[in-house]
């Protein structure tokens, strides 16, 4: 054991001297820091300009506002919610609708905040109960900007609309502000269905929908008159749309957005397994294979035994995986703190799996099992190498066959899907430690849990022996790559004992 | 007590047997060569020593211990084929050794200083590997081998790419070794230095041994020669193999190229000569080499493989 332990410390002093570990251990939390800086320069959180010609007298454009107006309130409502939720402040107003959280709101809901006052008398009532460390609310921008239709477009024919509109859509002048939309509903519209909308650029489908679905409410309204219905009994039916009773789980019960942040640690520790697993794996095999190309193995061999030499590269190389993750969640912590709860408020709901006891064990378990698994094929690589040009054209499909099914399986995972796919990565031992873990946020089977682990195990038991007889055989042996049955001879003979 | 002691060991790898049915023992505190062409066996015993390779069949005791890596503490090794972690520093890399033969942290590091002065690398030990001269990292790789005042010291052909000046320190660290009481094998086919060095031999070719014993013992595998300035020949002498003349006569002396039968001494020939009142104006014993020796065991072929 003291032997494995001189070599681990001297694996791990290895890697972590090299530059591109320190590079790699930095980029990370860099990413991660410059990520959000990134995305507020990358992001557009301006309002769309929209201008309505609308030669109907004016009740169409009036219609369409309307329910702009009701999806951004609808917006702010969801807003609001979240940052109260999160800051526990529901006290301010529990009958608000911004009290109640995770659930649709409905028009009597925009009702309701339209009459208690809109987003300002809300932020009033949260400020008289509010901490002065609680940061302040942003509210959610508009989504629209409706731009009183010039007049010299609005008296031009309908035909010379779209030539002019450009000017609009895009100015001459650098400094003018630009219009997106310029929606033209004509004269005739009623008797002809045809609207004309000419954009900046590829319209957004919401708009798109927003702007249909209230044209269309109104045509048929005008069919309806048409058909010899009162306008009353016209307008009534035009607006009938069932009432909606949605009600959404609570977390843990299948909403989700939530189920989303729950499974955020799990998948979390997924990817760092998997970037961790990589990046220490490639190191060890970098080692590995200089100690074969050194020459300086039959030295090593000398004091201490294949067996011996391999744990000890294995037990260096989870330190150092081990060390990165440390010191990745160590500059978690570290933002946490300097960002003064934001950040741990915004991860807090990510906590909940660790709540459980057992959700903790099989994270560790699959954890380290995933780790042991996987760092002994790269050990094998190394082993059999003689150089890292050799060693790439093991590494390559090793790589390939690990990342590409866990990188669909991360976007599956996040799109909430768990179909056949990831059933089979589960039981596959060398992707069971990733879907397990990255399942665990989202809800598995608890048999499932232990059946995949159990097999892990004897997976792991195995490439271990297997492993050990091929790093045992392959060390001293030289020449050509060995092919499949090379490799099945070496193990064959690794298990020998002379 | 042997130091090393091989009884009827076969190793075969495959279709390729590379020791065959050898048997030899390595008295305590001698300096033992181990001599043959590429390809006699002497680095698959050696491995087989250190238990790196295990025999196929036959029995080996090391130190009067099965061979093994606890043994590692008496044990050092020196491999034929040498390399070094390039990106540790010469005395991490002696201390690490040090630590693997079960040393201290501490006593590694202050015996790896007291060798690296010796060795003329003082200023060097926090120099990483790769920054060293070739020479200067032989000299390391050599410190890492004697860091744990090992008992038995194995050195696998330890001359082959060293400079004159490094072949000389490892000459010296022999003899120093050997004077500590280590027992040294070391194997090689350059035959000066095992003139030089060992007090026993042990010839292989093909990994069957073909000689063991002392220099002396192994000169006399081959029949004397003498060169011996005489009036008449030597021919019918007992014991004289064939006598040939060897340049012109001058006032009747003529120098003669004489063979002994083998094992006969140069003493009984001159011996007889008095007694046969043969007059002679000189009698040199001129000695079989070991290289003489080497090639009449092994063959030509063998020595050059």
């Amino acid at each position: 054991m003291k032997n494995i332990l001189i070599v681990a410390a001297r694996e791990f002093r290895q890697i972590t001297a090299m530059r591109s570990f320190w590079m790699t251990l930095l980029i990370l939390p860099l990413a991660l820091s410059l990520g959000p800086i990134a995305q507020r320069f990358l992001s557009d959180d301006s309002s769309d300009r929209v201008i309505v010609i609308d030669r109907t007298g004016g009740a169409e454009a009036r219609s369409i506002e309307q329910r702009f107006a009701a999806d951004d309130d609808r917006r702010q409502l969801q807003k609001l919610s979240r940052f109260v939720q999160r800051h526990k402040l529901e006290k301010a107003d529990p009958a608000a609708p911004w009290a109640s959280h995770d659930r649709w709101y409905t028009a009597a809901d925009i009702a309701q905040f339209r009459a208690s006052g809109g987003v300002k008398a809300a932020l009033a009532r949260i400020d008289r109960v509010k901490s002065s460390e609680t940061p302040d609310y942003e509210p959610a921008k508009p989504s629209y900007e409706m731009i009183a239709t010039p007049p010299e477009l609005s008296k031009l024919p309908d035909d010379r609309i779209g030539n002019a509109a450009q000017a609009y859509l895009k100015p001459a002048d650098d400094k003018a502000k630009p219009v997106d939309y310029v929606l033209l509903i004509p004269r005739d519209f009623g008797a002809s269905p045809v609207v004309q909308l000419w954009a900046r650029s590829e319209a957004r489908p919401s708009f798109v929908t927003a702007v249909q679905d209230v044209l269309t409410r109104d045509l048929r309204s005008r069919f309806l008159e048409s058909q010899g219905v009162s306008p009353q009994a016209a307008q009534a039916a035009s607006v009938i749309a069932p009432a909606l009773s949605i009600s959404s789980p609570p977390p843990g019960g299948g909403a989700r957005e939530a189920m989303l942040v729950r499974s955020i640690l799990p998948l979390a520790a997924s990817y760092l397994l998997m970037m961790s697993l990589m990046l220490s794996g490639s190191w060890m095999l970098q080692g590995t294979v200089e100690e074969r190309s050194n020459k300086l193995l039959e030295t090593v061999l000398a004091c201490v035994s294949p067996e011996e030499l391999m744990y000890g590269k294995l037990l260096g190389t989870i330190g150092v995986g081990l060390s990165m993750i440390l010191a990745w969640t160590a500059c978690g912590a570290i933002a946490g703190y300097a960002t003064h709860g934001v950040i741990a408020d915004l991860i807090r709901p990510a906590l909940a799996p660790l709540t459980a006891p057992g959700t903790i064990i099989a994270m560790i378990y699959f954890f380290l099992a995933g780790y042991i698994a996987i760092s002994v094929l790269f050990l094998a690589i190394g082993g059999m190498s003689d150089s890292m040009r050799e060693a790439q054209g093991y590494l390559m499909p090793v790589m390939l066959a690990i990342l590409m099914p866990v990188t669909f399986l991360l976007q599956a995972i996040v799109a909430g899907r768990t179909g056949i796919l990831v059933e089979v990565l589960t039981w596959v031992p060398l992707w069971t430690p990733f879907t397990v873990l990255a399942r665990l946020g989202m809800g598995i089977p608890t048999w499932e849990v232990i059946g995949s682990g159990l097999l892990l195990a004897v997976f792991t038991a195995a490439s271990l022996v297997l492993v050990a007889r091929l790093f045992r055989a392959s060390l001293l042996a030289q020449g050509q790559r060995p092919n499949l049955a090379e490799v099945i001879a070496r193990v064959r003979r690794g298990g020998e004992a002379g | 007590m042997s130091a090393l002691s091989v009884e009827n060991v076969t190793k075969r790898f495959d279709r390729t047997l590379a020791v065959d049915e050898l048997t030899f023992a390595v008295p305590d505190g001698q300096v033992f060569g181990f001599l043959g062409g590429n390809g006699a066996g002497k680095t698959t015993t050696l491995r087989m020593a250190l238990d790196i390779i295990r025999p196929t069949a036959g029995r080996l005791t090391v130190l009067g211990r099965a061979p093994g890596r606890e043994n590692a503490p008496d044990i050092g090794f020196l491999p034929e084929e040498r390399g070094l972690y390039r990106n540790m520093t010469a005395l991490d890399t002696i201390v690490y050794f040090g630590r693997l033969k079960g040393m201290t942290s501490n006593d590694a590091r202050t015996e790896g200083l007291v060798l690296l002065d010796r060795f003329g690398l003082g200023d060097n030990a926090r120099s990483t590997i790769d920054k060293l001269s070739k020479g200067m990292a032989q000299k390391v790789q050599l410190a890492t081998a004697v860091v744990n005042r090992p008992k038995l010291l194995i050195l696998d052909e330890p001359f082959s790419g060293l400079d004159p000046v490094n072949q000389n320190l490892l000459e010296d660290e022999i003899r120093r070794a050997s004077a500590n009481g280590t027992t040294v094998i070391f194997s090689t086919h350059v035959m000066q230095h095992a003139e030089r060095l060992c007090e026993k031999l042990l010839l292989l070719a093909r990994g069957r041994k073909k000689f063991e014993g002392t220099l002396d013992e192994a000169r006399a595998q081959l029949p004397a020669r003498l060169s011996v300035m005489a009036k008449q020949p030597l021919n019918a002498l007992p014991g004289v193999k064939s006598c040939e003349p060897v340049g012109p006569t001058r006032d009747g002396w003529q120098e003669w190229d004489v063979q002994l039968e083998p094992g006969v001494p140069a003493g009984d020939v001159l011996e007889a000569c008095t007694e046969r009142s043969i007059p002679l104006r000189r009698f040199d014993e001129r000695r079989a080499s070991l290289h003489d020796v080497f090639l009449q065991m092994v063959g030509p072929a063998e020595a050059r493989a």
